[in-house]
């Protein structure tokens, strides 16, 4: 077992934050009055929150200390220097503008790039970017490589572009229509899976030779760079701070949200290299975020963020980060528990279709594996599967996507090999009665990004 | 009570320093910021009094908040707090937490707005008015007649015109889908607005089956003035006052930067369940999970705790009477301001001050950069580049040109008031030759932000 705690977290603990298990009788009733949503619960009834790894980081002392050092000045504050310096430094991307989490950047940059009638690849969707690509006018198209959508493949780079399926996509519309390819890293509805640095490359040549620019979603690409620093051929000899910088290289600008790798609380900007689309984005950030030498954020949650990135490149932070992450897999592959593979970066992601194979799509597996699990442990998670995927904004209908995943995110630095031993009964049990699961069906659903606020109710099995 | 002067309701826990510069460095500093103070580096600037939004020092409750923050994506215990502050002294059914205030109006305006549709208020601020605009409505001002009069004492200069709503509402039937009303109002001087005149816009209002939402931005100082000036509210207390304010509206759009004592966040009250439920899903998209609004949560046990701070009467008293001692200093001189002083900020009047600089010269713009040239003082114009340039594109002079000097909230003492009364006294003195401004490039919306300037020639 010592193979497994190679990962010894590289800190200690400074501040803690009590939490309480609850009975099997206060779940059902909190599960029933949360309409089966594991994101209509409170908090408070939650013992393990494994909803995202989304803003639900600890932070370290340096950037609490940080915090303290935040310049509150309306414009020119001094934290949104340390900022600009740590996203040049890390990053690499010459102009900087903060916005108040990612979904901000992804706005700007949907509204400055797409023009009505636009086409955008991209590998795999993601829920919130899709919907302001298509608000903006443009439609989506995925053009990640087909492993991607078999949870079974054990290919190490799942993330990759398929780039006869972008070249077939640029020859239809024209390269004209196709204003920019949108590349995760990682790829967050894949499970967290990498791509890597010799495909992103053949993607920024293919696009630059014909005028298409790539943007680069870099959440997480902290944890892409550890994966192509594993897996990559050729690529163990360079640091992870190295490879990130790789990685940018690669793309005309990204959309980042600082509450996933970068440790913090809140926050996120829009790098970009081109000063005169810098400029436009600095018009549009003052009317939906704020002044674009604060972007809607207190000038301390800059500071934090700057810190947070240094924090986030360290190879023993990303080590264990990770090596967290793939020790509750293993368990539970161990256990025989169908999850995606190979592992991911942020979380790990039960493969509901293969558990809860006695339930049809429309009754909503995924979703009805995830409140299961609330119901048997107070562990919450997070539906990625139909009900994410939303309907088709032509013909109403559902999309099924191929992956109908529950993922179990690991937030940063807050949980423990104790915690992670607890999830794993918890999702063991649940797979042992697994026959024994409803499924779902709605009775609200939102027309925009319906997995937030939706709620279910139980279709019973002599009723079908 | 045996002694007049007024302390600070507070002792100091933290400071920051801050640096004295050389006119030379200031004089390459604005420069180099192409005489637009808001593009200067803080760092520059030795007393910032350019906002009160979001420059306030917090106490220490509103940290030890800060260390209960409960990050949970959903359900947090956080928001739970910040909802039970916020549903009890608004009183509104509905609360969406928002990153700032600016996106809770943003998120009004598109729930509500249809192009060619007009909104009413006293006075919108910038922000507003650009979201009312980029929705293709019309921003419509209707503030009585002395609100435009910078030196007409009136203890209410920041009223509605209700004679002028009534004509509006019975002239435009079925194209007002709301009516807004901005407390404290700040474009007009940081003036208050009387409960009577909050009754009688509410009245017609519902008289015509138009929602009223407030813009509470200083909703607490607004209590303040209502207790000191109104009858009958003297031994009502501010949160009581609050209450009924916002008793008398359907909604309200709030920046917690300024009476919410925070450094980032606002929020959007309402009792409509279904606009509610529009606004909810508008919220999703562009800030974040209806529980936490795209803030942390951190930022909502601030702003929870930091609601009830800005109501309490010793510290509003402070708050009040800090501006009222710089106004009393600079009146003395014989400089002109917005009388009487407002309660965030003192409004110089750039017009009657500096006369001979005509409304396209920008005469505002251009004290501004002399004030931080002259003393490293960072101020902000509220005048004819704020509100000159029309929606068709043309220039219009803006009703007043005012250049506002706004308080931080708990930051600045009574020694940094003098010095800056001082420098006041000074620049009158080179009053006469101070030259005008001229555009050199701008940006399509919200010019003053970002557009680049260069002084005239004498």
């Amino acid at each position: 077992m010592t193979r497994h705690r190679s990962w010894a977290e590289p800190w200690k603990i400074k501040v803690v934050e009590p939490i309480r298990m609850n009975t099997a009788a206060e779940r059902d009733a909190h599960i029933r009055e949360a309409g089966y949503n594991t994101f209509l619960l409170r908090s408070a009834d939650v013992y393990i929150d494994l909803l995202t790894d989304s803003g639900t980081n600890a932070m370290s002392d340096r950037q609490w200390a940080g915090l303290m050092r935040g310049d509150e000045a309306y414009a020119g504050s001094r934290n949104y220097y340390a900022l600009e310096d740590a996203v040049r430094e890390c990053y690499g991307f010459p102009h900087l503008i903060p916005t108040h989490q990612g979904r901000g950047a992804e706005h700007l940059l949907s509204k400055i790039l797409i023009t009505p009638g636009d086409h955008v690849p991209g590998n795999m969707y993601f829920t919130t970017t899709r919907v302001h690509q298509e608000l903006a006018g443009a439609a989506f198209h995925d053009v990640i490589i087909d492993e991607a959508h078999d949870p079974a493949s054990e290919h190490p780079f799942k993330g990759d572009v398929d780039l006869e399926k972008l070249d077939a996509l640029v020859r239809e519309v024209g390269a004209e229509r196709v204003p920019y390819i949108s590349v995760a890293a990682t790829v967050n509805l894949a499970g967290g899976q990498p791509i890597q640095l010799s495909n992103l490359r053949r993607v920024a040549d293919y696009c630059r030779a014909r005028n298409i620019r790539v943007i680069l979603d870099a959440t997480r690409a902290v944890e892409n760079a550890w994966f192509i620093q594993q897996r990559e051929p050729g690529m163990r000899g360079h640091s992870v701070a190295a490879i990130l910088r790789m990685t940018c290289e690669c793309a005309d600008g990204a959309t980042m949200s600082g509450k996933k790798d970068s440790l913090v609380n809140v926050g996120g900007w829009l790098g970009l290299r081109e000063e005169s689309l810098a400029q436009e984005a600095r018009g549009l950030v003052v009317v939906y975020e704020g002044l674009h030498t604060y972007g809607g954020l207190a000038g301390r949650d800059m500071e934090a963020m700057a810190i947070g990135i240094r924090e986030s490149v360290e190879e023993d932070h990303i080590r264990s980060r990770i090596g967290q992450v793939h020790y509750l897999g293993q368990r539970l592959i161990d256990a025989g528990v169908p999850v995606v593979r190979p592992l991911g970066g942020h979380a790990v992601f039960l493969d509901a279709a293969a558990i809860l194979a006695h339930l049809p799509r429309e009754q909503l597996p995924a979703q009805a594996l995830a409140a299961a699990l609330y119901l048997e442990s107070g562990v919450r998670a997070m539906e990625r599967g139909t009900v994410s995927a939303g309907r088709d904004p032509n013909t109403g209908d559902n999309r099924y996507p191929s992956l109908e995943l529950v993922r179990l995110t690991i937030p940063r630095r807050v949980y423990t090999q104790a915690h992670m031993d607890v999830v794993t009964e918890s999702v063991e049990e649940v797979f042992d009665q697994r026959e024994l699961v409803h499924g779902l069906r709605f009775t609200y659903e939102p027309k925009v990004l319906r997995f937030f606020q939706a709620r279910f109710e139980p279709v019973r099995m002599d009723l079908c | 009570m045996k002694f007049k002067t007024i302390i600070e309701p507070f002792r100091i826990k933290t400071v920051e320093p801050i640096r004295q510069t050389t006119e030379a460095h200031r004089a390459a500093a604005i420069r180099a910021a192409h005489y637009n103070v808001f593009q200067l580096d803080a760092e520059d600037v030795l007393i910032d009094l350019l906002t009160d939004s979001g420059t306030g020092a917090m106490s220490v409750y509103q940290w030890a908040g800060m260390m209960k923050g409960d990050e949970s994506y959903a359900g947090g215990r956080s928001f739970h707090a910040f909802v039970a502050s916020v549903a009890e002294i608004t009183g509104f059914r509905h609360v969406i937490p928002t990153h700032q205030g600016r996106a809770a109006e943003h998120i009004l305006a598109r729930a509500l707005l249809t192009p060619s549709a007009i909104v009413p208020n006293n006075t919108h601020f910038d922000t507003t008015r650009a979201n009312v605009e980029h929705c293709g409505a019309v921003a419509l001002n209707l503030p009585i007649a002395e609100g435009r009069e910078p030196q007409t004492i009136h203890p209410f200069k920041g009223n509605m015109d209700v004679a002028a709503l009534e004509r509006v509402l019975g002239e435009n039937a079925g194209n007002v889908p709301l009516v807004m009303i901005t407390v404290t109002n700040n474009s007009e001087g940081g003036q208050p607005v009387s409960m009577e005149n909050i009754r009688r816009t509410s009245a017609l209002c519902r008289a015509h089956g138009v929602p009223l939402f407030i813009d509470a931005c200083r909703f607490a100082e607004n209590a303040w003035f209502i207790k000191t000036r109104e009858p009958g509210y003297a031994d009502t207390s501010p949160l009581e006052i609050a209450q009924e304010m916002f008793l008398l509206a359907d909604g309200c759009t709030m920046s917690a930067k300024k009476d919410g004592m925070a450094n980032i966040g606002g929020f959007l009250a309402m009792n409509d369940d279904a606009l509610a439920a529009t606004c909810r899903n508008s919220l999703i998209l562009t800030e974040g999970f209806p529980t936490y609004g795209g803030l942390a949560g951190y930022d909502l046990e601030a702003i929870a705790v930091g609601l009830y701070e800005a109501l309490d009467p010793a510290y509003l008293h402070y708050r009040i009477r800090s501006v009222e001692y710089l106004a009393e200093k600079i009146i003395a001189a014989g400089i002109p301001i917005v009388r009487p002083a407002g309660g965030h900020a003192l409004y110089l009047d750039a017009r009657s001050w500096l006369p001979h600089i005509p409304p396209h010269q920008y005469p505002g713009w251009a004290l501004s950069v002399v004030l931080y040239v002259e003393a490293g003082i960072r101020a902000c114009e509220i005048g004819s580049v704020m509100f000159g340039r029309q929606p068709d594109g043309s220039e219009r002079a803006a009703d007043l040109e005012l250049v506002r000097l706004a308080f931080p909230r708990r930051v600045y003492t009574q020694s940094h008031m003098d010095y800056v009364a001082e420098v006041l006294l000074h620049v009158n003195t080179i009053a006469k030759d101070i030259r005008g401004v001229r555009i050199v490039e701008q940006p399509p919306a919200l010019r003053h932000f970002t557009a680049k300037f260069e002084p005239l020639a004498r």
